[in-house]
């Protein structure tokens, strides 16, 4: 039983770990993801991919919607200029990756800064419809300046390449992507440890009293936007090169859905909650597929009859999540720990 | 005993022992997977179901009838919802999990998408529910085939039929505004023009768009005597043919594949009376003489099924041909060797499913039929005889 964490000084209540059973598992956990691709096959590895873009982007997201309280329906459009970017980056220019994934977010985020603009006037939903609209005329964009995004065929592109060696393979990909979502993922836990993250917080709490306090709103929602539309950006950059074919459709508003779906389920205002939120909404489909596929030895034809029932189970374990544990995957983990740092007392 | 019972009863027991063997032999070879992602949900279930079915019905009959050279033809399916990242992770997770020689792919992008994967493993050829152009070239995509024709040949064929019905006619291309309805535009011009056909219209519409006035005015003013639609299942297709005809327009409207399932039209109404359209196949319901598939089909479901069926149903069978043709030349079971097979086929006998004996012709089978929609039959009946292009 942990009874309490004593704090002596501000740099230890700023800490992002407040133990060393904490940091423990962090390093535990980096060194799990380290080992990963030489325990794990391809299709394993690929899953951990995909979670971990999309971790990328709801983090993001999370940013804006969940520690800004400003709700947006663009981040797939912003992935989508992330994914262009770095596309023709790596096509006509074949400049390295890192480099090309640092130009799309900073595009992304140029993007973000002007969606983000009439925020200062609208909230909630109707902030919601004008990044739809938003989101509209960049997919209109990549449909039609063909010369240059490929219009609908869109772009193929080649693999990036590190130190001459091409990562193709998931498990080749993957010591791209991990690095840099573990990064992104210490920057965003960090931002709310400085001015410009408590901004955002009280802009959520209470807008017009943080203007009071002298916060300027225009400048730090649109900060937000633009933080936001980075990660964006970078998850898109990282999408490209993960799939290497990108196209105006794969990018849809549905996948922005999902992004929003996936910060409410893990929990808003928590990068922890995005976190959760990004691997529920990823792997509980491939767990629930799994879960047909056990079936199909003794019933042929489970996969077609059972593909429905698995899109409402799916369905229906996120109207559960949002009706008993409003506060997200995010809230269940804490009492989950609190259970157990005050065990065997009552918890 | 004499001699010649012993003979006999030694003779018995040698064949038994050679069919036994032979038996065991036959059921220790290797079997051959075919896998596929497949849309049984999301925006492309209608059509995803009906390849299953058709998938999972020609698997049966293969495998009944002694399957491929012996191996057994086995399917694994994955839904992927028609997203392409499922559909890779689905091709991930069939392919760790089974030596996949032959795979079903869901979409375009899916095909390019994975298209130089199925390169570098060298041991696959993929077919799947796209007719896309761009994938009809052998040297870009070695390891795919199309069951059918492209999109190009689909409105060559539409073309090649108004060129016989009225030289110099004057035609209309609709599409939606979406690589799958963008993709046969140009190709369709250079047909028309060769043809000798007035392509003198081209509308895009929005994906999902439904108020077409303005694009049915600039029908009107154009007056086209033939319109094609592409890049469309249903809507908007119904609201352009009603509106048409408010405006008291004789134009024939005609679609390609997707559109020409025949329960698909019977929903678009009294309107769809004389809808035309590009059929690779036989319907379901098709009177042919000689069709020992069609019939087995129509023994196994007795209900109507729909294109998407009988597509599936074929690309099973072209690449199990395919597959026996390699396993036939001694080959090993490479991509390469499977896709040599494939393009072997000439003059194949689908036993119904096509109504003339088929040949690949680089990555796809370029045939197809136009059928007119009979409201008072309440069928798609043929409209023309089978048209192969070159």
């Amino acid at each position: 039983m942990r009874i309490g964490t004593a704090k002596e000084n501000y740099i230890a209540d700023e800490a992002l770990f407040d133990t060393n059973v904490q940091r423990g598992w962090m390093i535990a956990l980096i060194a799990a993801l380290i080992a990963l691709p030489f325990l794990s096959g391809q299709y394993a590895i690929y899953l951990v991919c995909l979670v971990l873009i999309n971790i990328v982007s709801t983090t993001g997201l999370n940013i804006l919607t969940g520690f800004t309280g400003l709700v947006s329906l663009g981040q797939a459009a912003f992935m989508g200029v992330g994914a262009y970017i770095v596309a023709i980056m790596e096509i006509h220019l074949g400049t390295p990756f890192l480099l090309n994934l640092i130009v799309a977010g900073f595009g992304a985020a140029l993007v973000g800064i002007i969606v983000g603009l009439p925020s200062l006037r609208v909230k909630g939903l109707y902030l919601a419809i004008a990044t739809i609209a938003a989101s509209v005329i960049l997919h209109f964009v990549f449909a039609n300046w063909t010369s240059v995004t490929g219009g609908v065929s869109g772009l193929s592109m080649p693999p990036a390449s590190f130190f001459g060696s091409e990562l193709i393979q998931p498990d080749q990909v993957y010591w791209m992507i991990m690095p840099i979502t573990v990064i992104m993922l210490f920057g965003a836990a960090n931002l709310f440890r400085t001015r410009i993250g408590r901004a955002f917080i009280a802009i959520r709490d209470r807008d017009i009293s943080a203007e009071v306090l002298g916060i300027r709103l225009l400048r730090y929602k649109l900060m937000s936007f633009a933080i936001s539309s980075f990660y964006a950006g970078v998850a898109g950059g990282l999408w490209a090169y993960f799939f290497r074919v990108i196209t105006p459709e794969s990018f849809p508003l549905l996948m922005s859905i999902f992004f929003l779906a996936a910060i409410i389920v893990g929990g808003m205002g928590s990068i922890l909650g995005g976190i959760l939120g990004a691997v529920f909404m990823t792997m509980v489909p491939e767990v629930l597929k799994m879960m047909v596929g056990v079936l199909s030895p003794i019933w042929p034809d489970a996969v077609a009859v059972m593909s429905p029932v698995r899109i409402i189970v799916f369905g229906a374990l996120i109207i559960f999540f949002l009706i008993f544990e409003p506060e997200g995957l995010a809230e269940i983990w804490r009492k989950i720990r609190r259970f157990f740092h005050l065990w065997p007392f009552k918890t | 005993m004499t001699i010649s019972k012993i003979a006999k009863h030694v003779t018995g027991a040698l064949l038994s022992v050679g069919l036994i063997s032979g038996a065991a032999q036959a059921s220790d070879k290797k079997d051959i997977v075919f896998g596929g992602s497949i849309p049984l949900t999301g925006v492309f279930a209608f059509a995803g179901v009906g390849i299953h079915a058709g998938i999972t019905d020609a698997v049966k009959i293969i495998n009944d009838e002694g399957g491929i050279e012996g191996h057994k033809l086995v399917y694994v399916p994955e839904d992927t919802a028609y997203k392409v990242d499922a559909s890779v992770a689905a091709f991930n997770k069939i392919t760790s999990q089974h030596d996949v020689n032959l795979y079903y792919g869901d979409s375009t992008a899916f095909s390019k998408t994975i298209s130089p994967e199925i390169n570098r493993l060298g041991k696959m050829v993929m077919t799947g529910a796209s007719f896309a152009s761009e994938l009809d070239d052998p040297e870009k995509f070695p390891n795919i085939f199309i069951p059918g024709p492209s999109y190009t040949d689909m409105t060559g064929i539409l073309l090649n039929h108004i060129a016989k019905e009225k030289p110099g006619a004057k035609v209309g291309l609709v599409h939606s505004e979406t690589e799958f309805g963008r993709d046969p535009v140009e190709g369709a011009k250079a047909t028309a023009k060769e043809l000798g056909l007035d392509m003198n219209l081209i509308i895009s519409t929005a994906p999902g768009g439904v108020d077409v006035s303005t694009e049915v005015l600039k029908i009107r003013r154009a007056r086209p005597d033939y319109v094609i639609f592409h890049g469309y299942v249903l809507a908007p297709i119904p609201e352009f043919m009603t509106q048409a005809r408010a405006m008291g327009l004789k134009t024939k409207f005609m679609g390609t594949f997707w559109s020409t399932d025949n329960s698909m039209v019977s929903k678009m109404g009294e309107v769809a009376d004389g809808f035309l359209g590009v059929m690779p196949y036989n319907y379901y319901y098709s009177e042919q003489e000689n069709a020992p598939m069609l019939d087995k089909i129509r023994s196994m479901r007795d209900t109507y099924q729909s294109n998407a069926y009988m597509q599936g149903f074929f690309s099973t069978m072209m690449m199990a041909e395919g597959t026996r043709n390699a396993l036939k030349a001694g080959k090993e079971l490479t991509g390469a060797n499977i896709k040599a097979g494939l393009q072997e086929i000439k003059d194949f006998d689908t036993g119904g499913v096509i109504g003339v004996p088929v040949s690949v012709k680089g990555n796809s089978v370029p045939v197809g039929r136009v059928y007119r929609y009979d409201l008072s039959k309440k069928q798609m009946v043929p409209a023309s005889d089978w048209i192969l292009l070159d």
